[in-house]
């Protein structure tokens, strides 16, 4: 995280407004306190006390956090830093907290998964929505994932192993998408790589966002203990990855695509059955804008034989996910998954890719609330059954 | 009749919308508008109208003069919400566009068409359509394919008495003045725009673009000279000085020659054949002047590239200073050389940063100065050394402004400009349209009405 001060760091902003259109917030509301330019400006009254912080919240509250100002930016405003740091000094509110000690605790997300399965209905109760958001749920509870039956892989035809990297199981990604961890697994093994889990949950992520920046640190350290010192550390969520790429862990820190890519996956890929599918691929904010990866998860899957990849309009805008942003904002999270459906089935795919559990789950759901004719996958979910030949 | 969601008001809501991009005066609206329809704007404006309420045009609130800034508070209109292209007519090149649409979405809607739409200020892919027209927009293109007066057809405005209104003919000629021309560039003054038919242009077959890096401010502008007085209409002819090579170096990590003083980026677009054409004879004219580097973009992406250096260049500027504000106005060309000195002299007295971004070809000059706004000081200097560099213009027989408009910012200056009789009748012009100057007080006609104070005012600090 940035070491600079909050005011130092608002007043670089020169209210160009070049980022007015590349933000989700504001290209709904057209309100300029949902904008970029707006947000910095409230942060840096309240900062220097000519506003109140309560006034400025509401306003942080409704902001995704994904960072597309920060890539439009010509003035290089850390918008990303200067998020977090509001957020500290605003705290978080007592049901964000709650909702976090849920999630990142991989043991009680499990079972309050599994409960909520059995819950009437597929969301939060109403009641308890209402608290954390003042609104009525959009977002479905998430399911335990399972792994799918994958084919056995035939050993002899595998590189041999040229070294181990560790890969970042996480708290979320852990329990709803182990088959994405198989799928990341199985393909750093066609690359000639070992994986060794690195079990320890959490990166602290969805707390640096939320402001609990205290939360935050604490878990990087247990983290790091876990973590064979200068093995590569492989992450294949895009939230935990641009997390880890500013702590002081980023020398290590890869997004899967990129590690997989640079070790040659093409190839492997190139040397698959030819899959006739069409495939968009919707860039999450934390891979795009948090972290630069833009070319390599599409280079990866542009190399699967036969594969139809179109690219998706306004793909690296913010699907309304954003961590735990549609629970918090329920009806803005609504109204950009629409827009981001409606693209989808212009583009007519088959198959969403994308990087990031939380966009994964919410275009999913949108799917799976069209009746299914659309599969969401994570990238290397679907890299991986490129190569084991069941994508099409 | 208005939607829950298009009034909002609140500390934080007037704080947002206290300014535009000119960031050192400010003034709180009461309340902003979304209107959704222009029934909506029209109900408001009455409303207004009515209850004696000063209102404010905005559009995407990316003008440099201060003309979204609600300066006696009251209600700011957005029309950020009236963002429709309500119809596209390609067999004649024209469509019709709300006011809120970017000046970007109008190319993109008809990019499949080998059209576009010609204006092309720096802020294009924010900045409204309503807010071109208001501030008659130019940008780098402007040199060949003229600001955005002659690319409107028509304007559909909402009187400041709160009256459709709608000026100006579809198709080329027709009886009277252009009265189209009299809404644009009148800065919001004569009533809020809510939609237009704007005049679409083909998107030239080729372009050629070369990045010229010269050892004096001298030479550049002697080699601009040259090009315009060989015949050759360059499609842009733009100047950029050595300050503001310090911030790309630091923003995108542009290199140029140690030793260079002056940037220059010129392009030729048209027919492939008379481009090429141009384009030699353009480089020959530039290898003259002995430059030390001539960047020739190959492709697209170079090209791209090489105008970041110029289109982000003063966005770039933020990484120097906490606050930058950007003056413009006009020069003859000539003169270049010697503004330039005066410009460098005036910030070296002031002691405050100062970058050069020329649209050279037509003295569309914008001396950016860099400067922390949180010192009472530096915002005072920086207001003093731009109305030096305004009267300089005026001196060197040039104009106050070139395309950022007048608003609040050099309201003052226009006397200086224009003489007795003149102000008188562009007075009358405005009181004819907006008679209790209810409609964007204080801007662009200097002694309205209870604007004395807050032009007092903003001579001060940024609060
Ligand atoms: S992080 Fe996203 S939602 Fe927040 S201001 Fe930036 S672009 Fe808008
Ligand atoms: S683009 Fe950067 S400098 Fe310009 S308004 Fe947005 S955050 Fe501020």
């Amino acid at each position: 995280m940035s070491q600079h001060s909050l005011t130092d760091l608002t007043s670089h902003c020169i209210r160009c407004g070049f980022c007015l259109e590349d933000c989700p917030t504001f290209k709904i509301t057209g309100e300029e306190h949902e904008s970029p330019r707006g947000r910095i400006y409230l942060v840096r009254s309240a900062e220097e006390g000519k506003l109140d912080w309560d006034e400025a919240r509401p306003h942080l509250d409704r902001c995704l956090g994904c960072r597309a100002c920060e890539t439009a930016c010509p003035s290089g405003v850390e918008y990303g830093a200067i998020l977090e740091l509001a957020r500290e000094r605003l705290g978080a509110k007592p049901a964000t907290k709650m909702l976090l000690s849920g999630l990142t605790d991989s043991r009680k997300a499990r079972l309050q998964f599994q409960l909520g399965a059995m819950m009437p209905g597929k969301r939060m109760p109403a009641l308890l929505s209402k608290w954390v958001s003042g609104e009525t749920p959009e977002a479905n509870i998430p399911r335990v994932g399972t792994v799918r039956e994958w084919p056995t892989v035939d050993e002899s035809a595998l590189p041999p192993i040229r070294g181990e990297v560790a890969l970042l199981m996480g708290c979320v990604m852990q329990v709803l998408y182990p088959d994405v961890h198989e799928a990341t697994r199985r393909l750093l093994r066609r690359v000639g790589y070992r994986v060794h889990d690195v079990l320890g949950g959490c990166c602290g992520a969805l707390h640096a966002h939320s402001g609990m920046t205290k939360e935050a640190g604490d878990r990087l350290t247990d983290l790091k203990q876990q973590l064979p010192p200068g093995m590569p550390l492989i992450v294949n969520s895009a939230g935990c990855g641009s997390t880890l790429k500013e702590s002081d862990l980023k020398e290590q820190t890869l997004d899967a695509s990129e590690f997989l890519l640079a070790n040659g996956l093409v190839e492997v890929i190139r040397s698959g059955r030819e899959q006739r599918v069409r495939l968009t691929y919707h860039d999450a904010c934390h891979l795009a804008h948090g972290q630069g990866v833009r070319s390599q998860p599409r280079e990866l899957l542009r190399a699967i034989p036969g594969i139809e990849f179109v690219e998706l309009e306004e793909a690296d805008t913010c699907c309304g996910s954003a961590g735990i942003y549609n629970i918090q904002q329920p009806l803005l999270a609504r109204r950009l998954l629409e827009r981001k459906w409606e693209f989808v089935q212009q583009s007519g795919a088959q198959i969403v890719a994308t990087g990031n559990p939380g966009c994964h789950a919410w275009i999913a759901q949108r799917a799976e609330e069209a009746g299914q004719q659309v599969q969401v996958l994570h990238t290397l979910q679907a890299i991986e059954m490129a190569c084991s030949g069941m994508l099409a | 009749m208005l939607t829950g969601d298009a009034v909002r008001w609140g500390a934080a809501v007037d704080r947002a919308y206290d300014c535009d991009a000119y960031t050192v005066d400010r003034s709180a609206p009461a309340a902003v508008v979304l209107p959704s329809t222009e029934q909506e704007v029209q109900a408001v404006v009455r409303w207004c109208v009515a209850s004696r309420v000063p209102f404010t045009p905005r559009g995407a609130g990316t003008g440099l003069s201060g003309g979204a800034m609600p300066a006696l508070g009251g209600v700011v209109i957005s029309t950020k919400r009236l963002n429709r292209i309500l119809e596209v007519d390609l067999p004649n090149q024209r469509l019709h566009a709300e006011a809120g649409v970017t000046n970007s979405a109008l190319s993109k809607a008809v990019a499949h068409a080998g059209l576009h739409f010609a204006p092309d200020p720096s802020s294009q892919t924010v900045s409204t359509l309503g807010g071109n027209i208001a501030e008659n927009s130019g940008g780098p293109h402007t040199l060949k394919y003229g600001v955005t007066a002659p690319h409107i057809l028509t304007v559909r405005v909402v009187s400041p008495n709160g009256e459709m209104q709608e000026f100006g003919r579809r198709v080329v000629g027709g009886p009277g003045p252009a009265w189209e021309r009299l809404v644009v560039g009148s800065e919001g003054l004569l009533g809020v725009v809510v939609s237009a038919w704007v005049h679409l242009t083909p998107v030239p077959k080729a372009v050629q673009t070369v990045l010229v890096a010269l050892p004096t401010i001298r030479a550049a502008s002697d080699a601009v000279a040259s090009v315009i007085a060989s015949g050759i209409v360059p499609a842009a002819l733009e100047m950029m000085d050595r300050n503001i090579l310090m911030a790309l170096k630091v923003a995108f990590g542009l290199e140029f020659p140690a030793d260079t003083a002056a940037l220059l980026l010129l392009e030729c677009d048209g027919e492939p054949k008379q481009v090429e054409e141009d384009f030699a004879r353009m480089l020959a004219i530039l290898k003259g002047f002995a430059p030390l580097e001539l960047r020739v973009a190959s492709d697209e992406a170079e090209r791209k590239s090489l105008w970041t250096a110029r289109k982000k260049g003063i966005g770039a500027m933020g990484r120097l200073a906490p606050t930058i504000v950007t003056h413009d106005g006009v020069i003859p060309p000539s003169t270049l050389p010697d503004m330039l000195e005066f410009v460098y002299a005036v910030a070296a007295r002031e002691g405050i940063g100062v970058a050069n971004l020329f649209h050279a070809g037509d003295g569309n000059l914008h001396p950016c100065f860099y400067f922390d706004d949180r010192d009472p000081k530096q915002v005072e200097s920086v207001v003093r050394a731009g109305e030096e560099i305004m009267r300089k213009c005026l001196e060197l027989g040039g104009s106050l402004t070139g395309e950022h408009g007048i608003g609040v910012e050099k309201v003052g200056l226009m006397h200086a400009m224009f003489g007795p009789e003149d102000m008188a009748l562009q007075r009358r012009v405005k009181e004819l349209f907006n008679p209790d100057t209810l409609c964007n007080p204080c801007k662009l006609i200097p002694d309205q009405k209870g604007c004395v104070e807050h032009m007092v005012r903003w001579r001060g600090v940024a609060t």
